[in-house]
């Protein structure tokens, strides 16, 4: 018997049956379970309910703040397992100078405070408190020296505390505030109201989209015209992910994972086409590259089909400057050295293979100086979701077995 | 408590082969060692020390970089509050055959540095800690 997988995003669906793969735009006024009935019934009751698998990037993810000792190892290696966990880090703090750092004003799901070797205490005082004491948050967890830890448990209501990150070797532990932080996101993702009432129609666990996409990467360069070392570029009506293998990562951490993920929660085409669009036009390359596109930034206003390809291309090319330069609260990728990027989600059944190139083109030339481009694949018909989906139902069927 | 040293080649040296030796010799001497390798920038010695509260920073420079790194040292050591922590440099401390030798050691000394060791010997340099070490205490 074949599978029905379907994938509920911010702004679109889709399903992939023996039928091939569909997808619709969301009706916001209806709830999940019943727009998919409408538009998919008819292929949803053909299946039973354990051969439904159903993935979810409905939300935009979780963001989160990272107060820390130092750049160089308590907030870099918290950065690091925080976007490899698919979480948005609003801002970063370093410790000494709390006293003088802005509050966000955002609700954060989650602050981390981090900081020191196992080995050394006495690292914290009111100072942290009183920072807190200002915050609007829903979790907070420590993951620094364990010397400390009781100290700032008396202290802070609710502390949850996990392992150190920081090994006694100075080096990154990763594990513990990684899953700490992938159930989170997972919690989030399927604590939704709407989406718990889709356990109607699959019998299996429904995951977030991206640990699915992430569960595929080890397998792309074996089955597309991918080279090592590649990204992944996701973008999607809220978020853009990108997937990349970490030898593009210029911060010489030795971790577990092969690949890593930054996520961009607000350059999405739709839900956040505005934020999209203050990015682009905060970006001094932008108003060059809407005339390479033949078009002027009144496009930008504009409502129209030609307006979304070019937004689409704008975030590529966005995306592709956050990662590239030096941006304190992202990661640096070595993109002189990369040999392919893929493009998946919504935007591959917009833009042509030549729109891509373009853009492709474009960022090259005039931000990294050079006509070597790597290539460019679309996965126009989903299969990385498609691949990521079945590697996860052939692994859980191993483990039954 | 052994005391802690933080090492590593400043800039964007690459040469390893002292960095390994000092990393033993410190070892072999009791220290705990905090070894950030070949091509560290002075941030990150600096947040070494940070993070691990070591006693000890101790640079190391080959390839005639660390002049241009070390200027700066005054500053970060202030920022961090640094006071008890004693810095330590050693290698090739200047390009090519200097002038003038005996500026050297000043000139590092006026940066922040406590010990500088121009084209010394390892082990005569380590003597010369633990003998500041031990006044010190
Ligand atoms: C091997 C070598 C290389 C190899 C390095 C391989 C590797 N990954 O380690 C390669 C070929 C890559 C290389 C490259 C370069 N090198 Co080279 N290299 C050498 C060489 C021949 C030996 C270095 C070595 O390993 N010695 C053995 C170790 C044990 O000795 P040591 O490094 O001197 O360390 C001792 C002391 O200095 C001391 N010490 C070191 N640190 C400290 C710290 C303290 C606190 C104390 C007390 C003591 C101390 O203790 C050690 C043991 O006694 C030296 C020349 C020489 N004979 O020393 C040049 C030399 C160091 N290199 C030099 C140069 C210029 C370069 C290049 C810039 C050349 C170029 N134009 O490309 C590049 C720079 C690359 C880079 N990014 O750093 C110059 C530096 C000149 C200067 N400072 O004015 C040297 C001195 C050669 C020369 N005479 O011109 N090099």
């Amino acid at each position: 018997m074949s599978k029905l997988l379907i994938d509920v995003g911010s702004t679109y669906f889709k399903i992939s049956s023996d039928e091939g793969v569909k997808q619709k735009f969301r009706d916001f006024n209806k709830t999940i379970f019943d727009d998919l009935s409408v538009s998919f019934g008819d292929t949803i009751t053909k299946y039973d309910k354990q051969d439904v698998h159903i993935c979810s990037s409905a939300n935009g993810g979780l963001s989160t703040l990272i107060v820390g000792l130092t750049n160089s190892f308590s907030l870099k290696y918290a950065k690091n397992i925080a976007f490899n966990s698919g979480i948005n880090i609003i801002d970063t703090i370093l410790y000494h100078h709390i006293d003088e750092s802005a509050v966000p004003g955002d609700l954060l799901d989650v602050v981390i405070v981090v900081g020191g070797i196992d080995s050394i205490g006495g690292l914290y005082d009111e100072k942290l408190f009183d920072y807190l004491e200002k915050l609007n948050y829903s979790n907070v967890v420590y993951v620094g020296s364990k010397k400390d830890a009781d100290y700032l448990k008396e202290n802070i209501d609710n502390l949850t505390i996990l392992d150190n990150i920081i090994t006694d070797k100075l080096k990154v532990h990763e594990e513990g505030l990684k899953e700490y932080l992938t159930n989170l996101y997972q919690q989030d993702i399927v604590g939704k109201e709407d989406i718990k009432e889709l356990y109607r129609l699959t019998s299996n666990q429904i995951y977030s989209t991206p640990y699915i996409v992430n569960q595929s990467l080890p397998l792309i360069d074996a089955r597309f015209e991918v080279i090592n070392p590649f990204i992944v570029v996701d973008i999607g009506g809220a978020t853009t992910d990108i997937h990349y293998s970490r030898d593009l990562a210029r911060d010489n951490m030795v971790t577990s994972s092969e690949y890593d993920r930054l996520v961009f929660k607000k350059l999405g085409v739709y839900k956040s086409k505005e934020s999209l669009i203050f990015a682009a036009k905060n970006n001094e390359f932008v108003y060059e590259l809407l005339n390479y596109l033949n078009v002027t930034e009144n496009i930008l206003e504009e409502q129209s089909e030609k307006a979304t390809r070019i937004l689409m291309q704008l975030s590529i090319f966005l995306v592709l400057c956050k990662v590239s330069t030096h941006n304190p609260l992202y990661i640096t990728l070595d993109l002189h050295i990369l040999k392919s990027i893929v493009l998946t989600g919504g935007i591959t059944k917009v833009l042509a293979y030549e729109e891509v190139e373009a853009i492709v083109q474009f960022f090259y030339k005039k931000i990294l100086n050079t006509t070597a481009t790597p290539s460019i694949l679309l996965d126009s018909n989903y299969d990385i979701w498609t691949l990521g989906m079945n590697a996860l139902d052939d692994k859980r069927k191993q483990n039954v077995n | 408590m052994n005391k802690k040293v933080v090492t590593g080649v400043v800039g964007n040296d690459i040469h390893v082969v002292a960095n390994r030796l000092i990393d033993i010799s410190l070892q072999a001497r009791g220290f705990e060692v905090f070894n950030l390798g070949v091509n560290t920038y002075l941030e990150e010695f600096i947040d070494a020390v940070v993070e691990t509260d070591a006693d000890v920073l101790l640079i190391s420079s080959l390839n005639g970089e660390a002049e241009g790194w070390c200027r700066e040292l005054q500053f970060l050591r202030a920022e961090y509050e640094l006071k008890d922590v004693i810095f330590m440099i050693g290698g090739n401390l200047s390009v090519g055959e200097a002038a003038n030798i005996e500026e050297i050691v000043p000139k590092y000394k006026s940066y922040g540095f406590d010990l500088v060791f121009h084209q010394v010997d390892l082990n005569i340099g380590l003597d010369t800690l633990e003998e500041f070490i031990g006044h010190k205490s």
